[in-house]
């Protein structure tokens, strides 16, 4: 009898588990981690990559950004620029829809208009909003009547002064479209209830676990006669673990994961940069530039009481710290060659117009080192006082190793910690002499690096944390934004940045590189030095 | 007996009061500007005035206080309009002038900086999540650590004994953290095709298509990290109180009427062994609650320790406040309900 009854369980079991396989499931969602969380969906705070990310996914811009940071038709078709270059116009698509919705009439998303972009412009400079994408349009425009929509397709930006580098600005994703009723509806909390005209709808966040976008199966965009997306979905979760997430990866439940960490770098990379060989063809490996200068900012601005009693103050002794790192080093052994060697000026690898030979910075001579501080009247670093290098602890193992470089051209350096809030604090009250910083470009212009060593962005009105000032780079900088031909502005940038080299008010340690693993089965992924994900051409098999 | 009671609860609203003070100046004191944090790289002053008024920086700290503790209190006086009544979801009392009244409402713990959610809604979302954890890794604790802390006081000096011992001094002396780390790499890494475990996840995971799924198996490995330490205290704990407890005159007593070895271990003896271990119990579980924070981030489990060390590194007042206020009215409850179960289990408590 016994055997009966059991093989009655059996074939109950065998059936209930073939139930679960009867249809195959051929719809593709791809995985990723945000160890860092994510603090909001809504665009008027995309202030970090990963709210940048998940908002590229959900919303559109005017244009769009393409791999080789070039500015390319979005929601807007077309454009024009006055000759004085103050009034942009905008000629919009007349087929892209938003989301589904209830709060939309008959809960079908409606049709994107001009007045939408007005809307969504004035929302990011509203003080009641309090965007932190306040700064895009604060200083340029008049005002909330700056954006103007004569009819549904035509969409009209103006300026006080000209601004070439608006366009590239505008792929930002503060400049996303959204719906009045849904963003007014909501007010704060449109956080959480994201609706845009993207190739992905939001489906569910439960934060700190798990964001589901689902597949907008009306998206306007085309490849070729497909319609654009062709992944079904997309799932976030937010391991904060580094190293957990590294290896829910190798256990392939992650389709793409991005952090280098030093608890794992070694395992992964050789100090060349080429994948292990425990790892070598298990996954792709994309190493490439990335819009961010690691540097050590100095104060300048000698009227500054800090300054006065600091032998930073003296130009030879910048010049001299800048002469005594080896950067190349630095970027092989602290970052297994993912980075390039700080020996240009401020804007990076990667940006259109960089060139390494146009622009003179540092490279690694002890020597020269030692002949400026001798100059400067400490032969081999006698009788100089300490300076203090500021640092949070993220980078201390980086600060630590250019504390060694330091005192071995006689250069007396003690390091300080501090929380990264306290930090980015006293660095923005001029509290502190010598700091560790990264500039990450806002948007692809050159114009975004120079302007934190405009004298009229001194803190706390603005980014320029060193309190540099020189009239011929100011000079140099305003006239730039009437210099509409981008060839003959960047050469005005390399002038402005060799200028900064000069003064050295910073030391360029590296630029960064982006390091993107996918799994094998993934295609269509793409690559740009902003390190945005599009995800809308992405295919897995 | 109400009066014992009315002083522990006064008693527990005044330890209240000082955390709220002592961690509003404390964050007052620190460095770190809440509103540049919330700005990214390049602020721009109108947009810093900006957060600084919607957040209420732009007053002097004592004119904060006072906000804040109105915002807290469940009496408090709040403006009449419509506005002031959806953001406190008050009930009107009475009105003290023309456009303010008194009212009784939740206290309101404010919206995120960082992230503008409303913090009762993070707090709401994370605390079942760690009170699961701390429960279940309690329970776990408690019933493997008591079953072996009598195995071991009833063996008593046999290799049964010395090992449940070793066992107890690693549990004691592996931090969390670390435990935490061999035992995801161990069963959700190396061993997570037999175990079926994650390495990571939390109570329930969503699939994109099908919806939400309880997944409660996400829960083991980390209970069993949290629930270790206690584990190993509780061997130890009733061990030797079972061994106090074996040599009294009562337990020879009861073994002279000829009763089972087992009626005795577990009726006579075990009862009067529990009292040190439940104090030890009361204790730890508010403390799992707050210090349940590495557990919760290796294993990537979304609680309430994450997400107030998130916060903090972000100088995210409201939320860290939010949470310490909610732990400290934890430990508070938790203090008062012992100090009256220990009146009623041990006569000898003064009731003063």
């Amino acid at each position: 009898m016994l055997p009966l009854r059991l093989l009655v369980v059996l074939v109950f079991f065998t059936m209930l588990v073939s139930c679960k396989q009867s249809e195959p499931d051929n719809r593709t969602v791809f995985t990723l981690n945000l160890d860092q969380g994510l603090s909001s969906l809504d665009p008027a705070f995309a202030r970090n990559q990963y709210v940048i990310w998940m908002d590229n996914q959900i919303f559109d811009s005017l244009v769009q950004m393409n791999d080789s940071l070039e500015t390319v038709p979005s929601v807007a078709k077309s454009w024009e620029i006055s000759p004085d270059g103050k009034t942009y116009t905008f000629h919009l698509r007349n087929d892209v829809y938003f989301h589904d919705d209830p709060l939309f009439v008959g809960g079908k998303g409606r049709r994107c208009v001009a007045s939408d972009f007005v809307y969504s412009f004035r929302r990011i400079i509203d003080p009641k909003i309090a965007s932190s994408g306040g700064w895009i349009f604060n200083g340029k425009v008049s005002g909330m009547d700056a954006f103007e929509a004569p009819n549904d397709s035509t969409f009209v930006v103006k300026l006080l002064n000209p601004f070439p580098p608006l366009l590239s600005m505008l792929t930002a994703q503060y400049c996303s479209v959204v719906p009045h009723e849904v963003a007014d509806h909501y007010g704060k909390d449109f956080r959480s209830h994201p609706i845009g005209t993207g190739p992905f709808k939001f489906k569910y966040w439960k934060e700190g676990e798990i964001l589901v976008l689902l597949k907008n199966e009306k998206y306007w965009e085309m490849d070729g006669d497909q319609r654009l997306p062709y992944l079904d979905a997309i799932k976030a979760t937010f391991i904060s673990d580094k190293q957990t997430a590294f290896m829910e990866f190798v256990k392939k439940k992650l389709d793409f994961f991005n952090s280098l960490d030093g608890s794992y770098r070694d395992d992964i990379l050789t100090k060349s940069g080429k994948p292990t060989r425990k790892y070598k063809g298990k996954f792709q490996m994309i190493i490439a530039p990335y819009l961010n200068t690691e540097y050590l900012g100095m104060l300048v601005d000698t009227n500054l009481a800090i300054v006065k009693s600091s032998p930073t103050r003296d130009k030879r002794i910048r010049q001299a710290i800048s002469y005594a790192i080896d950067r190349r080093r630095l970027v092989k052994y602290l970052r297994n060659s993912v980075g390039t060697p700080g020996h240009a000026g401020f804007i990076p690898r990667g940006m259109p117009g960089f060139s390494a030979t146009e622009v003179k910075g540092y490279e690694y001579n002890p020597e020269k080192a030692k002949k400026l501080l001798a100059e400067a009247g400490y032969p081999n670093g006698k009788n100089m006082p300490p300076i203090t290098l500021q640092t949070s602890t993220t980078y201390k193992d980086l600060i630590e190793f250019v504390q060694g470089e330091l005192n071995s051209v006689g250069i007396r350096c003690v390091v300080e910690v501090n929380q990264s809030t306290s930090l980015r604090d006293l660095i923005a009250k001029n509290s502190v002499n010598f700091f560790r910083g990264s500039w990450i470009a806002d948007y692809p212009d050159g114009e975004n690096y120079l302007s934190v060593f405009y004298s009229k962005n001194y803190v706390p009105i603005g980014p320029n944390y060193t309190s540099f000032k020189n009239a011929k780079f100011d000079r140099l900088f305003e006239a730039s934004y009437y210099e509409p031909d981008n060839e003959k502005r960047y050469a005005m940038y390399r002038q402005m940045d060799n200028l900064v080299m000069e003064e050295a008010p910073v030391v360029i340690l590296y630029y960064d590189q982006l390091m993107n693993l996918y799994q094998n089965g993934i295609s269509g992924f793409s690559t740009n030095a902003q390190n945005l994900l599009i995800l809308k051409r992405v295919k897995k098999k | 007996m109400i009066r014992y009671s009315l002083h522990k609860i006064a008693y527990g609203l005044a330890v209240l009061a000082g955390v709220v003070v002592v961690v509003f100046f404390l964050f007052n004191i620190l460095p770190g500007d809440p509103a540049r944090m919330t700005l990214g790289q390049r602020p721009d002053v109108q947009s810093l005035e900006a957060v600084r008024k919607e957040f209420g920086l732009d007053r002097p700290v004592y004119v904060q206080f006072a906000y804040y503790v109105n915002d807290l209190s469940p009496i408090a006086i709040h403006e009449s309009d419509s506005m002031a009544k959806a953001k406190y979801n008050y009930v009107k009392l009475f009105s003290v002038s023309s456009t303010k009244s008194l009212v009784l409402k939740e206290p309101y713990l404010r919206r995120s900086y960082q992230t503008r959610r409303n913090v009762s809604s993070i707090l709401a979302e994370t605390i079942p999540n760690t009170f699961i954890l701390a429960l279940t890794a309690m329970i776990f604790a408690t019933l493997i650590g008591v079953f072996l802390g009598v195995v071991s006081a009833v063996n008593r000096d046999t290799w049964i004994d010395s090992s449940a011992n070793a066992f107890a001094i690693l549990g004691i002396s592996a931090p969390s953290f670390f435990a935490g780390i061999i035992i995801a790499w161990i069963f959700g890494f190396v061993l997570s095709d037999y175990t079926g475990l994650n390495m990571s996840g939390s109570l329930y995971n969503y699939d994109p298509f099908d919806g939400e799924v309880l997944t409660l198996k996400n829960l083991i490995l980390p209970m069993i990290t949290l629930g270790l330490r206690p584990l190993a205290i509780i061997v130890q704990l009733t061990r030797s109180a079972m061994l106090d407890v074996l040599s009294q005159d009562y337990i020879r007593t009861a073994k002279a009427k000829g009763l089972s070895s087992n009626r005795i271990i577990y009726k006579h003896a075990l009862k009067n062994a529990l009292n040190p271990v439940i104090t030890a119990i009361s204790g730890w579980f508010a403390s799992l609650l707050a210090g349940s924070f590495f557990v919760e981030y290796i294993f990537g489990y979304n609680g309430l320790g994450k997400a107030t060390v998130d916060a903090l590194e972000l100088s995210d007042f409201p939320v860290v406040m939010g949470a310490i206020l909610f732990v400290a009215f934890i430990f508070v409850i938790i203090n008062i309900l012992v100090d009256i179960l220990y009146a009623f289990i041990d006569p000898r408590v003064k009731l003063a």
